[in-house]
């Protein structure tokens, strides 16, 4: 099968699905209280953004999610990399801290940030950070552990500094690994995000989310659902473009180490 | 599949140190973590009422045991997440063997579709299936299912695929029947990747079930945290946050002794896995050593697979 077979098969699929998803509501064969037509689906999507209600929750939405994933873009690598390549003692007696912070579900501590940070907009930037920031240190940290080990060996044969070590060899090398962990935790800061909207907000797309459902309003169920899979997806779409700018000597990917590595390096 | 154990990265090599020491040390983050949280309260550097000591929390949960509550809403969020990994499993699974095996070309067509969908915010799809499932606990299996379908499937479709091509030889010259050599070759290798992708999905599970049932039921340990908090039983809140950390980190932890007990690979030197997903006849360059010496936080991982096959 060519490539563009594949794209024409995979056009009339789209096509196929959105007809009957169209046309199932639409001659009743699913009621369209639960599940309305796509036009509709779009009409709403129309409709919020023309009243301003789209635009504003998108944007603190983002504000929000960018925020979070922002200090953890900070403080994630930088304590990956320094627990990862400057002390391995200090790593050895923090990794275990660590992955039981990792393991507590932020969803959980949304009651205990909110006794410390209040409702305002800190404790869900707190908990978008606290989400983001351990998977990106410990990929920080096996990216430093997995460097080539040949590579480490020339450097030392060509007598570089340990801080030029750490910056033109290490840091390279771990940057593949960083930037995987960042994809990830972008992808789980919008899940966290509208986690803590629909929980406690008065507004971004999860809360219109909620307040969608609680007035029975289907159409902008699934157009907020839509949008917030779509703003995931091209956030997914940048970082995928930045990295591939910023990582050129990547080695070609090879599958069975990324099955080897249990998916959490490529 | 040669690796040497030579390949360990220095920063690994100066835990040569007594045994003894290495697990003093390695225990000795948590063990400072929990001084300082019962220091900071009582010596009221944090305003206790808002952060109790830890040996309050520690009781609360002896008093949740002993009332037995904790055992019901531990049976409660269990039996929830298995259904829900069942679930997923019975779904995943099977759909992946049908596409990576059978219909590959409608994989390939499949492909951005499968990914689009796992994107879908499952927060954002929980107001969907109550719609459709009402209320009541089919609406939390089902977000529970959703989410654990996706890491199952994409593991499935790359276990499958990257199955020892010398193994499907072998079975082929052995005139094995296309069944036989799907019951017998393919799923038994595909065993180690398919459980990478199962513990992934129990993570998630575990995360999006707390949450599921904080935004609504009765039942359950996310509902421990959220009745707490709303009935402001401070050390409550500790308690179960504590409890379904711990619980999250034994998970985490046990499933991944099972998996390494599963497949060999996480140890140093292996000359060859049974269903080695590496061409083995493809001579390229030694891989170097896999970040799973590491634990590397699972529940995050998903993506980057589906990424990457």
């Amino acid at each position: 099968m060519t490539r563009r077979e594949i794209l024409r098969a995979q056009l009339l699929l789209a096509g196929a699905v959105l007809a009957l998803w169209e046309l199932l509501p639409r001659i009743g064969w699913i009621d369209p209280v639960f599940v309305p037509p796509p036009s509709r689906v779009l009409e709403a999507l129309v409709h919020l953004w023309g009243l301003g209600l789209l635009g504003e929750h998108t944007r603190l939405s983002l504000g929000r999610a960018l925020g979070g994933f922002g200090v953890a873009v900070v403080i994630g690598p930088l304590l990956g990399l320094a627990l990862g390549g400057w002390f391995p003692r200090l790593r050895q007696a923090l990794e275990p801290l660590m992955e039981f912070f990792s393991q507590a579900n932020p969803v959980v501590l949304f009651h205990v940030v909110l006794l410390f940070f209040g409702i305002g907009e800190s404790a869900k930037v707190f908990l978008i950070a606290w989400l983001c920031i351990w998977p990106i240190a410990f990929a920080a940290i096996a990216g430093v552990a997995n460097v080539d080990p040949e590579l480490l060996r020339a450097a030392r044969a060509f007598r570089l500094s340990r801080p030029a070590l750490f910056v033109r060899v290490v840091v390279p090398a771990a940057l593949p690994s960083i930037f995987t962990a960042l994809r990830l935790a972008a992808g789980q800061s919008f899940i966290m995000l509208i986690a803590a909207e629909m929980m406690g907000a008065s507004s971004g797309l999860g809360w219109l989310v909620v307040q969608s459902q609680e007035s029975y309003h289907a159409p902008r169920i699934f157009a907020a659902a839509g949008l917030i899979s779509g703003l995931a997806l091209v956030t997914d779409r940048i970082l995928l473009v930045l990295e591939a700018r910023l990582i050129r000597w990547r080695p070609p990917l090879d599958e069975g180490r990324v099955l080897l590595a249990g998916g959490a390096e490529r | 599949m040669s690796r040497a154990p030579s390949l360990e990265a220095p920063a690994q090599r100066a835990t040569t140190a007594p045994r003894l020491r290495a697990a003093a040390l390695r225990c000795s983050g948590i063990l400072g973590f929990a001084v300082l949280w019962e220091l900071a309260s009582r010596l009221r550097w944090i305003d206790p009422t808002f952060a109790p000591a830890l040996s309050t929390v520690v009781v609360t949960i002896g008093r949740l045991i002993a009332s037995g509550a904790l055992l019901t809403h531990i049976c409660i969020s269990a039996g929830r997440a298995l259904a829900g990994l069942a679930l997923g499993l019975l779904i995943a699974v099977p759909a992946g063997l049908v596409l990576a095996r059978w219909t590959p070309r409608a994989r390939l067509v499949l492909d951005p579709f499968l990914r689009v969908l796992s994107q879908v915010n499952p927060f954002s799809l929980m107001p969907v299936f109550l719609l459709f499932f009402g209320s009541g606990e089919l609406v939390k299996i089902t977000t529970v299912g959703w989410v654990a379908i996706w890491p199952i499937l994409f593991y499935t479709l790359t276990a499958i695929t990257t199955v020892d091509p010398i193994l499907l030889k072998t079975g082929r010259s052995m005139a094995l029947s296309e069944r036989e050599l799907v019951l017998r070759v393919i799923l038994p290798a595909s065993v180690p990747t398919l459980f990478v992708g199962l513990r992934i999905a129990a993570g998630l599970v575990f995360f999006m079930l707390i949450a599921a049932e904080m935004l609504g039921t009765n039942g359950g340990l996310g509902w421990l945290v959220h009745n707490s908090a709303m009935n402001y039983q401070i050390p409550g809140i500790y308690a179960g946050s504590l409890l379904v950390t711990l619980l999250g980190f034994g998970l985490h932890r046990g499933l991944i002794a099972l998996e390494r007990h599963l497949s060999p690979r996480a140890g140093a030197a292996l000359p060859t896995v049974p269903g080695a997903r590496r061409p083995a006849a493809v001579a390229g360059p030694a891989p170097r050593p896999s970040a799973s010496a590491v634990p590397t936080p699972s529940r995050w991982s998903a993506v980057a697979e589906q990424e990457s096959t």
